[in-house]
This record gives C-alpha cells, structure tokens and sequence, in this order.
C-alpha cells in the first residue's frame, strides 16, 4: 500500500511538473503580446519574454545582450557592469555566441528568446532584417556621432538597421623591422605602387633570409577577404558589382574571363609562389603565423588590423606593423593599388520580432553607451585593436595595425566593400574550400571558376 | 471487472507519463522537422513557403551531398572494421593470463570517456604540430606534412582516432562476452588438441557472435552519426573533403541557413540509421535464435 502510495505521489509531482511548465510558458506569450513597433516591418506580433516584460512605471527592464566578437566576453561583461551601474533600470544579460555563431542565434529565436542586441555580420541583419528595428537618426541624435559612409553596410532599402562597431582594414600586413633590413633604409608602404613592386620588394625580402610573405590557408580569409573581392571593391561602382552578383546568380557571368577576377589571381598566384607557408599550405593556424611575422621569419602577410590580438602577444613592444594596399596589376596609376579594402564588418542590431518597446528602447540605451561611453570606448579600442567609426573619439588605441588602418581612411584610400552583403551567407565556406584547392595546387584557374559558377549556379 | 479498472488505472498511472513525455519530446518534434523539409525556411526568417518535396529532389540531384554519403561510408566501413578487429583483439588478450589486466582494461577504455569534441583538439594538435615536429627532427618525410591539409591522410586520420577511440567501449563488450564462454568447452577443445588460434576461430568467436553483431551494428550507427570528431578534427577540411553526412547537415542548417534542406537531409540520415539498426534487431534475434 505505502508502495502505491508512493508511486501515486511521485507521478502526481511529475505530471503537476509538466503542466506547470508548459502552462507558464502559454500564460507569458498570451499576457506579453505588446504593441508592436511602427518602424518596423515584422509580420509577428512582438511578444516579451517571461521575466523581460515590463511597465512603464520605472521597474528594471530586463535586456539581452549576443555577441559574436571572438574573445571579448570578459570585456563586454565589464561594459555592461559599468552601463548597469549608470542605469539602474536596466539589467543587462551577456550571450556569447559559441563556435558557430548563428547556430546559437537560430537556437534563441526558436526558443523566443531573440536577444534584444544582437552583434552580427552585416550579412546576417540583412537576411533577417525583417526582426530588426529600423533606426532613425531623427529619433536618436546620438547616431550622427556615426561617420557616414560607416553605415554603408547597415543601409538596406534606405533605412539603417545596425550600429558598426568598428572599421577594419586588411591587406598586406608587414614588420616594418624586416622590410627596412630588406630594402636597406626605411621602407615606405607607398613605394608599392603596382604587382612588379611588390615582386621586387618580395625579392629583397628572401634575398635578405627571411620569407618575404605568408597565406594563411584558411577558408574565411582566402574565400572572403580574398576571393569575394572579386564581386565587390574593385569594380567601377556599386551598381556594377549589383550586376555582376546578378548575372552570376542567373549563371551568365564569365568568371574565367574576368578581367577583375583574372587580375587578382594573378596577383594571388604571385603571393602564393611566395608563400611562407607554400609546404604545407593549408594548415591554417592564425597564431602560429602571428608569431613568424612578430619574430620576423616573414616579413609581409595577408590579413587584417584584427590580428593585433594576436600579434601583440609575441611582438616586442618597440616593433612597427603596417598595411600594404593589394595591387592587382603593372599600373602604377591604377586607384586601386593605393588602396586597402576597409569596411565595418559587424555592427549591433535591435530585435523588434520577440522584444518589447521597452526593451528596444533600453537596447538603443545600451548600443549608445557601448558606442560612446569613454570607458567602453577605451576597453574595445584596447582589445580589438580597431579604428572606431566614430566622431569625437578622444581614446588612443595601442595598435600600430588600427593607426596604419585610421591613416589610409582619413586619407580617403579606402576601398568600399559594403557589397559583400550581396554575396549569401555560406560564400565564405563554399568557395573557400575551392580557394584551398587551388592554393593547394589541387586544381587549376579554369576549374576553380567553373566551381564557383556551379555554387551560384545552386543559390 | 475490478481487475480490468484496476490495470487500466495502472495503465494511466505508468504509461500515459511517459507517453506523453515520448509525444512531447520525440513525437511531435519529429512531425515538426518532416513539416519544416517541405518549406524554405531559412531556420530564422518569419516568414517561409511551401515547396513542397522540392527539398527531397534537392538532396538527391546535389552532388555534394552523395558525395558526403560516400565519404560517410568510406569512414564507417573502415572504422567499424579496424574497431572491431582492435577491441577484439584487445579483449582477448586481457582475458588471457596478462597480468594487470585491470589496469589495462582502464587504460584501453579511458579514450572512450573523453568527449568527441576534446579528442578531436587534441589529435589536431598532434597531427598538426606534435607528429610535423617529429617528423621534421628525424628527417622522415611521410610526416613532415600535416596528415590534415591532405584529402586522404585527413580521412585516415578520422578512421585513426575513431578505431582509437572506439576499441576500448568495444572491448568492454567483448569482454563481457568472452568470460561468458563456458571453460568446459574451452577445456574440451584443448583435450581435443586445438591450439590458440584454433580455439579463438572455432571455439570463442562462434560463442561470442552476438557480441559481434551489436558490436559491429553499434559501431555502425555510431560513425554513421559521427558529428564531433569530424567537427574539431578536421572540420570538413581540407578543402570540403572529410565532410561526412552529419557535419554535412549542420553545415547546410546553420551555415548556409537552408533549413528545410538540412532538415531533409537529416530525414535521409534518419532512414539509412533505421534500417540499420531495424537489421541490427534481426541479426541478433536470428543469433539468440541460433543459440
């Protein structure tokens, strides 16, 4: 008897369990459904989530906060510490995205948890920017703080949808140390002034012992930074490049007769035979590479102003890093090679899909403050080592990479790579394998364009 | 009358719970992913269409989705092989008269309860770095290079881990089933004058056979499913080459954001595991059968 007791007992807590926890969740989505926001174009009904819903009467507004910045949890935790301190209405929880970062984004938004402020590609806003909140610079005085042009990937349809965290610059990343040795006096980027100059300075870099430049074969680098400046950058204007993403899309574009396509592997072939890394090409590890140019057992490599974090972990503190623009043919009055292809290749978005007005509104709050706040301003600056897109920015960042990078905006040689957006999500891994391919030597010119017709081919 | 109330009142009391828990978390789950393989969807968007089993037709006429099946079976045929071979192989041996087979057993076991996910980091590490240093202090070519900037030596280096990893789950079966070979027939064989060999081919393995066949349906099911290792190990490269079906369909869902595509490739995945595991079920019944 006391057995059946007992067994009653436990099945009535199981099943008393279960339906208080599925009930809870039908009662928070039916008493949450707020108003939705007119700005923006969601389909859904916004809804709050259980504990983030809130009144207008001054109680704490509950927010959270995703990011996909690589090594940055303990600092962005520290912003958020300081920006609850100052508003004490608003508590902020930290998401950090994990190795895949829309698969933990995906997951949220199933499970209604759409983060209110999300930090993603561009690329990924845009897909999505039906969830987004349309932010008007009328509304918040605060976005003029922006630079222009540092909304050119957040602009879709005319409204702005993100916030950029910061411009970064990529291109030919060298120790000014070996380069001197190299030419014998002070070596200045902006003697490279097309493909043979750069021939020439390779030259003397391995005539002095020490590799002259290095790839690091890894998808995201080659099939983005590299390959998918093919469809934006380097053509005469953005509409040009609209065609060109078009036509491949409908599978018209000759790519194996693309001049601007031709142009850079050529110049990739170039940095290939020169490659650092050319016995095993594809092995890929940013840290190891970071530390054979800080070391100076190469003197150039083909990255971005990110890797400072990298770099400043094994680079003696008197050393010099800069950036050597690309150039992708013999003439020396071409544009382009003075150029570095720059842009603000994350930025924060607001949900308006599963977030109240109030929390959208306390998102703005925070996006303000991470954007603006001195001391947040200081720690991404320091940890990021990048250039913020910001008037009016007073904190001085240690890297040399983010000031040879500021040195080329400010000079207006930049590159507009905003169009990247055109290209889908999945470009990088599916044409950076063919990118490993032909760095490999596995397949030739031909057949690595006719695999990167067949990819458009299947969007 | 009152017996029948009384089990249907027992019926409610133990099954209802776990249906509804089976309905809740298998069942309805299960319906929903055949529902999103007939949209668009893009695993994010509010918004989807219907495409019908246009998804379905996509997987079959994709290449590099028979291609990724292909590899899969290359890698499950090897690894469920050498596998089992090695954890057989190991079993017997620590069911022989090796002193400190406890210790032993332990150690060829230990792989097994590492996670996919921090074997894979370190094996990298190896193959990377580790084995290239080595190579290049002795001067031996055939390590010099990463095994995983290869096609081929990054498929071996999957099977390598894989074998390494699942021989020791699978020798603690084995086990369980050789120290359940009666000793009276072992000893009969003796007196009959077979000798080591003889008495493994003809006495012990024909004893163990079910052990056999859920080791061998086991391992199968397993490398067909196989997601971690691929991930950390090789991530699909070089160049797409390890991509096996799993990481194939993780890729598709949340790279290329194609949910309904990753989703009917999960359905295809889904129905080659079945039947798997439904033959599974008939070889062991013969065996019990048999025996």
């Amino acid at each position: 008897m006391k057995k059946k007791l007992l067994c009653l007992l436990l099945i009535v807590v199981m099943l008393v369990g279960i339906t208080t926890a599925c009930g809870s969740k039908e009662a928070t989505d039916g008493d949450a459904t707020q108003e939705t926001t007119d700005k923006g174009t969601a389909d859904e009904e916004t809804k709050g989530k259980e504990t983030d819903s809130t009144d207008s009467s001054g109680e704490t507004v509950n927010i959270t906060f995703y990011s996909t910045q690589v090594g940055m949890d303990d600092k962005f935790e520290a912003i958020i510490d300081r920006f609850e301190e100052e508003n004490p209405d608003i508590k902020v929880e930290y998401i950090a995205a994990g190795d895949n970062q829309l698969q933990k984004w995906m997951s949220l938004y199933a499970s209604n948890e759409g983060p209110t402020v999300s930090l993603m590609d561009p690329i990924n806003i845009w897909e999505n920017k039906d969830r987004m909140l349309i932010l008007d610079p009328e509304e918040n005085p605060w976005m003029d703080n922006v630079f222009e042009s540092a909304y050119a990937s957040y602009i879709y349809d005319g409204h702005i949808y993100g916030i950029p965290i910061s411009t970064q610059g990529y291109g030919l990343l060298y120790n000014q140390r070996v380069l001197d040795e190299a030419v014998g006096g002070k070596f200045d980027p902006d003697t490279i002034k097309c493909r043979d100059d750069l021939k020439e300075l390779f030259d003397k870099i391995e005539a002095s012992g020490v590799g002259a430049t290095m790839i690091t074969g890894v998808n995201w680098s080659i099939g983005m930074h590299y390959l998918a400046l093919t469809y934006a950058g380097y053509r005469e204007n953005r509409d040009v490049e609209r065609q060109v993403v078009e036509e491949s899309r409908a599978g018209t574009f000759d790519l194996a007769n693309d001049q601007v396509f031709n142009d850079l592997m050529d110049t990739f072939d170039m940095l290939a035979e020169y490659n650092y890394n050319k016995a095993d090409p594809l092995v890929g590890n940013i840290d190891i590479d970071a530390e054979a140019i800080a070391t100076g057992k190469v003197g150039t490599w083909f990255m971005g102003d990110w890797s400072w974090v990298q770099l400043k972990e094994v680079a003696n503190r008197d050393d010099e890093f800069g950036l050597i623009p690309i150039p992708v043919n013999n003439d020396p009055n071409d544009d382009r090679n003075h150029r570095i292809p720059a842009s603000e290749p994350k930025g924060y978005c607001i949900d308006i899909s599963q977030n109240t007005v109030e929390q959208q509104e306390a998102g703005k709050k925070f996006i303000e403050f991470i954007c603006f706040n001195e001391y947040a301003q200081q720690i991404i600056s320091d940890t990021m080592g990048a250039t913020l897109p910001y008037k009016d920015v007073t904190v001085q960042s240690d890297s040399p990479l983010a000031a040879a990078t500021s040195s080329y905006v400010n000079q207006g040689r930049t590159i507009d790579i905003s169009n990247f957006i055109l290209l889908p999500s999945d470009f990088w891994y599916e044409n950076g394998a063919s990118m490993e391919q032909y760095l490999a030597g596995a397949i030739d010119r031909d057949t690595l364009a006719s695999q990167i017709g067949n990819y458009w081919k299947n969007q | 009358m009152v017996k029948k109330r009384a089990n249907i009142r027992l019926f409610i009391l133990f099954v209802v719970p776990a249906m509804f828990i089976w309905i809740t978390v298998v069942l309805i789950p299960f319906i929903y992913g055949l529902f999103i393989t007939l949209t668009d969807w893009n695993g994010l968007s509010a918004d989807f269409n219907f495409i019908g089993l246009k998804n379905y037709l996509s997987v079959f006429s994709d290449g590099s989705f028979i291609e990724s099946l292909k590899k899969t079976f290359i890698y499950s045929f090897s690894s469920v092989i050498f596998s089992n071979i090695l954890g057989l192989a190991i079993a017997l041996a620590l069911t022989g008269k090796i002193k400190g087979q406890n210790l032993f057993r332990m150690g060829f076991f230990t792989p097994n309860i590492i996670g996919g996910i921090i074997l894979g980091y370190i094996w990298n590490f190896i193959f990377a770095f580790a084995l290239t240093s080595f190579g290049k202090s002795i001067g031996w070519e055939v390590l010099e290079k990463s095994f995983l900037t290869d096609p081929n030596k990054a498929m071996l280096a999957l099977i390598i881990v894989t074998t390494w990893q699942m021989s020791g789950y699978l020798m603690v079966i084995y086990i369980a089933g050789l120290i359940n070979v009666p000793n009276d027939i072992i000893e009969a064989s003796e007196i009959d004058g077979a000798g080591m060999w003889n008495k493994i081919r003809y006495v012990k393995i024909p004893m163990i056979r079910n052990s056999i066949a859920i080791c061998v349906f086991l391992t199968i099911t397993r490398t067909f499913m196989a997601f971690d290792i691929n991930l950390s190990l090789t991530a699909g490269g070089p160049y797409k080459s390890t991509e096996m079906i799993s990481y194939k369909i993780y890729q598709t869902a949340f790279s290329n954001m194609k949910f309904g595509l990753g989703q009917a490739q999960a359905v295809v995945l889904f129905v080659i595991v079945a039947i798997v595991s439904l033959l599974q079920v008939t070889v062991t019944r013969k065996g019990d059968d048999l025996a």
